[in-house]
């Protein structure tokens, strides 16, 4: 059967014939893919693994500071919120990020011991811990990173505590924390008296109410009998921490100056690739192709080469992750899932940045004069 | 009968082209009519204008002053692009076959340019290839096919579209006496038996000399 030749097998043809070139541009705008993949997973990860710790434990506002990170809220403010009447569970709470090792930092959690927080906790030994004891109970991860079990003892900051129990945890972020009592950690971080700020589980929404108009009726009264302090609902509070923001700026920061690097790659590959075949161009627009078409073959070479480079990146990126996952100082922050949004997302920028990379050098070659390009040695 | 009916296949009027801001004269008005299934020959030394008036002829450029005709419509109002594509079939010294196809899939590339479907291109290219007797190297790169085969290739890629017109630009000028003689054969039997307009540029006497009709370019004018 006759070869038969395809726009888009000429445009991969072109791409071939510089096989290393081409690998080594597939190998920048993949690196870069990755890169976004990586990052950007990991903070979307990072955000779904905060909205799982709220709902997981059915945290429906977040009573706090503007301040995320402070520990300054008074907890004796507890009692005026547990009589707001839409509160049904007013839980106060402090939390930190630590260093219990130096290659192991955790998110520790103070809680009181009678909070409503612990019935979503599976444990897989041992049990809550007392307050006014000097325990903590450890997530599963954190667990098998510290080589601890229940009965044994964590150093935190110069203060001794028992492990009273490991409990397993649905997100790598549960997963790899620490949860004292509330007191203890007022004293080990000087804050007593003071909290980040509560967790509250609403009663049920009365019959007839939607459940959005009795979410804004419960942060109103909530904001109303606690003057100062913000209630916001969980899944805002998942969405708009600090620690979230940060990992969200540097992910796309990040993979925007890696981005603008792969484009770079392409745009000089194309442009060489283009400089290099001008008396094809030339015999092409001789031959009856018109400017648009040999630019679409451009643009398509440079969409091959992102749409490669997606793929690639996509191996890259989960592949990064994966490592991270292993790493004990960073396991606890990193998960491998990466969401069919995500992947989308990354194949429809590697794509575009192909097509934005190809751009100039296809409007070059395509306005070439033919006659000039005949000449072209 | 109208006007473009009367009107000769490939017509210039007072074509000028000048380069470097008009200090070099490639052409001083040049007039010239053609009629459809004419086997032309162009002569001229080397920078005489010959291949200027190739290029105009084949709208690969455009004059500087005067008119590029063909069946008594301007080019400029036919579109250069679809006339290359349907009309002409260019065939040049070089072959410019392109490296990294395969004989067949040269011969496909100008078909990508009108629409002509996958299996049909493919077809139309064996087709034109065994014409040329080049059925035992449909799938061999252009590097892997001697001078002589690569030009056939390059005259089965100009005929492609099923052009009227016909323009070589120097076609024997990268062969030997043998195939060169070959070539010429070939390229006036293709223009009879299809009765298309056939225009070679050259500077061989020769080849020249052969045609039924013999244009000599001196100057930028045509001599005779």
């Amino acid at each position: 059967m006759a070869s038969q030749l395809t726009f888009t097998g000429f445009a991969w043809k072109n791409l071939w014939r510089r096989r290393l070139r081409t690998l080594l541009t597939l190998c920048g705008i993949s690196m870069a893919i990755g890169a976004y993949v990586a990052l950007v997973g990991f903070s979307e990860s990072f955000e779904d693994s905060w909205m799982r710790l709220y709902t997981s434990s059915g945290t429906d506002i977040a009573v706090v500071e503007k301040n995320f990170l402070n520990t300054s809220v008074n907890q004796s403010l507890t009692g005026k919120l547990r009589a707001v009447p839409v509160v049904e569970q007013a839980a106060p709470m402090i939390f930190n990020l630590m260093d219990l090792t130096p290659e192991v930092n955790a998110i520790v959690f103070g809680w009181l011991d009678d909070t409503y927080e612990f019935n979503s906790l599976t444990f897989d030994s041992g049990g809550k811990f007392h307050n006014d004891k000097p325990e903590v109970i450890l997530g599963n991860l954190l667990a098998k990173n510290l080589n601890k079990k229940v009965g044994d003892t964590l150093d935190m900051q110069g203060s001794t505590y028992t492990v009273v129990g490991i409990y397993h945890g649905g997100t790598a972020l549960e997963a790899g924390a620490v949860i004292m009592p509330l007191d203890q950690m007022q004293i080990l971080t000087s804050t007593q008296g003071k909290i980040s700020g509560f967790h509250v589980r609403l009663r049920p929404a009365p019959a007839g109410e939607s459940a959005d108009h009795y979410l804004k009726r419960a942060q109103a009264q909530i904001e109303a009998a606690l003057p100062g302090l913000n209630a916001q609902l969980a899944s805002d509070r998942a969405s708009n921490n600090q620690f979230v923001d940060l990992a969200h700026a540097v992910a796309w920061g990040t993979s925007a100056i890696a981005l603008a690097m792969g484009i770079l790659g392409i745009a000089n590959t194309m442009a060489m690739s283009v400089f290099e075949r001008t008396r094809e161009i030339g015999i092409l627009r001789a031959i009856g192709w018109k400017s648009g078409r040999v630019m679409l073959l451009i643009e398509a070479e440079a969409a091959v080469l992102g749409f490669a480079g997606g793929v690639l990146g996509i191996g890259v990126g989960w592949g990064s992750l994966h490592l991270l996952s292993l790493m004990p100082k960073t396991n606890a922050f990193v998960s491998t899932s990466l969401s069919p949004t995500h992947l989308l997302q990354s194949m429809v920028i590697a794509v575009l940045s192909g097509l934005v990379a190809g751009a100039y050098p296809a409007w070059r070659g395509s306005h070439l004069s033919p006659v000039e390009a005949l000449r072209h040695d | 009968m109208t006007d473009n009916q009367a009107a000769p296949q490939l017509e210039v009027r007072g074509l000028r082209k000048t380069y470097d801001d008009g200090r070099i004269e490639a052409l001083r008005g040049v007039d010239l009519a053609i009629e459809a299934g004419e086997y032309i020959a162009i002569s001229g030394a080397s920078g005489s204008g010959k291949s200027t008036l190739l290029h105009l002829l084949g709208g690969l450029d455009v004059p500087t002053s005067g008119q590029v005709l063909f069946n008594g419509k301007p080019l400029d109002h036919i579109g250069l692009d679809e006339y290359r594509a349907r009309q002409l079939g260019f065939i040049f010294q070089a072959f410019h076959l392109i490296p990294t196809l395969k004989a067949i899939e040269n011969v496909q590339v100008p078909m990508l340019a009108t629409g002509v479907d996958a299996s049909t291109r493919a077809k139309r290219a064996e087709t034109l290839l065994v014409e040329m007797g080049l059925e035992h190297r449909l799938n061999q790169y252009p590097n892997e096919l001697s001078a002589g085969e690569r030009q056939r290739v390059a005259i089965a890629r100009a005929l492609a579209n099923n052009p009227s017109v016909l323009l070589a630009d120097e076609p024997t000028g990268n062969l030997d006496s043998v195939n060169s003689a070959h070539m010429l054969v070939l390229l006036t039997g293709i223009q009879k038996a299809r009765g298309m307009t056939l225009i070679i540029v050259t500077h061989e006497n020769d080849i020249a000399n052969a045609a039924p009709r013999h244009i000599r370019i001196r100057d930028g004018r045509i001599e005779s």
